[in-house]
């Protein structure tokens, strides 16, 4: 027993070592996939106190440029409502007779947040939000602000959530040229905020360059038509039936401020439509 | 700064802060990422206790890694790093009783010393960080850029850092 203990006290040193090499280990390959651990990352309650009172002051700094950008979506919008509403006024009076079409009603509801804590320099990047489970945010929403797709909700904290950034390597968006059906996958490869590319387009798709890149509304996270980014350039695919496109995205990850996290109020009924065809094999 | 806990507890909260809420904000060139973690592992006392030494650099890491939501990483690298902390000091010095009980500065260690003792911190360290972070042979050519051009930013930021406590103790 003692030279069990002496052997102990002797290489103590290195049985210290290796336990903490053995826990980083284990933290850097379990952990992106344990969802659940909020507390290790930066919604927990410490980091975003900090964050968000670092982002109170911070915040500030680009007001001009985010002022300029919403007030020419918000001329955009505008002319898009009075367009509409000629339209409206339009069909109103040839359909006078005819039974009224009610529309839709809207799928896709938004919870405004703010960003408090950013990232941009790693190959896979995050951002935290002040906004949380209790605001009815859930892990798997989409994200935007006024100038396009920001990234998709990862962990929820109670006040804040995680959201893993389009910059990030290995994560995958459905998007589409706007204006056709030629979609293809939007991913991030380079050290480089500004750019991304969109894999997987059909040979045979024309576009031009400057085009923009939409989402293609294939899933729950996103609706169609938000934009992107647009056209840079095209470069060669591995593949020859398909092309890879160069693109300019829209948003300035480097300056995130007030992002809108977007919620499926069918998002329930299609899973649960997903649960029952895999439960059906 | 000396071994008093307190300046050691005062340096942990510093460098963790201007870690996570500047330098990780900082990308120089689109190459060069200011490290000013391995800082405080350089300036720990010789003294210290290996086992003490690795648990502070270890809770480091993981604090700048749940800020930077990098899990892991710098806990792995900071620990990696305050393992080769003798042996990369007593590359360039004799292993006498003096330099036990030194903290390595420019003061105690002189100008050249201290360099070469920091830059193969600062080198080992970045090239852990980028390695562990983009994990993967492709992608050689990006960890050997950022390596260089973070090693070179980190060592004169934290030249000129030592140099600013210099001047201000005199």
């Amino acid at each position: 027993m003692r030279n069990l203990l002496n052997f102990l006290m002797r290489y103590s040193t290195w049985f210290v070592f290796a336990f903490y090499v053995l826990v980083s280990l284990v933290l850097l390959f379990s952990f992106n996939t344990y969802q659940g651990a909020v507390y290790l990352t930066s919604a927990n309650a410490v980091t975003s106190a900090i964050n968000e009172s670092t982002s109170d002051v911070t915040g500030y700094f680009n007001l001009r440029t985010v002022n300029e950008q919403l007030q020419a979506r918000n001329a955009a919008l505008e002319s898009r409502i009075l367009n509409l509403n000629n339209e409206i006024k339009h069909l109103q009076t040839l359909i006078d007779d005819t039974v009224r079409y009610a529309g839709l009603p809207p799928r896709f509801d938004f919870e405004t947040a703010y960003v408090i804590n950013n990232s941009t320099r790693h190959p896979r990047n995050y951002f935290t939000i002040n906004r949380g489970r209790l605001d009815g945010i859930e892990p798997g929403m989409g994200v935007v602000d006024q100038n396009g797709v920001v990234g998709i909700v990862n962990v929820c904290g109670k006040h804040t959530a995680r959201v893993v950034s389009v910059l990030t390597k290995d994560q995958h968006f459905s998007v589409k040229i706007k204006g056709t059906a030629f979609v293809g996958s939007l991913t991030w490869k380079e050290n480089d905020p500004q750019t991304a590319w969109v894999e997987e387009i059909p040979r045979h798709s024309r576009y031009r360059v400057g085009d923009t890149i939409v989402t293609s509304g294939f899933s729950t996270t996103f609706p169609e038509g938000i934009p992107v980014g647009t056209i840079m350039s095209q470069v060669r695919s591995n593949d020859n039936n398909f092309f890879t496109l160069k693109i300019r995205l829209g948003s300035d990850f480097a300056h995130l401020g007030t992002v809108r996290v977007l919620k499926d109020e069918l998002k329930t009924e299609l899973d649960s439509l997903r649960t029952f065809d895999r439960k059906d094999d | 700064m000396n071994s008093n806990p307190l300046n050691i507890f005062v340096l942990f909260v510093a460098i963790t802060a201007a870690q996570v809420l500047i330098c990780n904000h900082i990308l120089l060139f689109g190459v060069a990422v200011p490290l000013l973690s391995v800082y405080f592992i350089i300036r720990m006392p010789m003294s210290m206790k290996v086992s003490l030494l690795l648990t502070l650099s270890f809770l480091l890491g993981l604090a700048i890694d749940i800020w930077s939501d990098t899990p892991g990483l710098n806990a792995l690298a900071c620990t990696l790093v305050a393992g080769i902390k003798r042996p990369a000091l007593y590359a360039y010095v004799q292993r006498d009783d003096r330099v036990k009980e030194t903290i390595p500065n420019i003061a105690t260690l002189g100008l050249g010393t201290y360099c070469k003792y920091m830059l193969t911190m600062v080198g080992i360290y970045a090239f852990l960080v980028f390695s562990i972070e983009y994990f993967s042979f492709a992608d050689v050519k990006e960890i050997v850029i950022l390596t260089l051009c973070s090693s070179l930013l980190t060592f004169l930021l934290l030249l000129g850092l030592d140099s600013l406590i210099t001047v201000r103790r005199h």
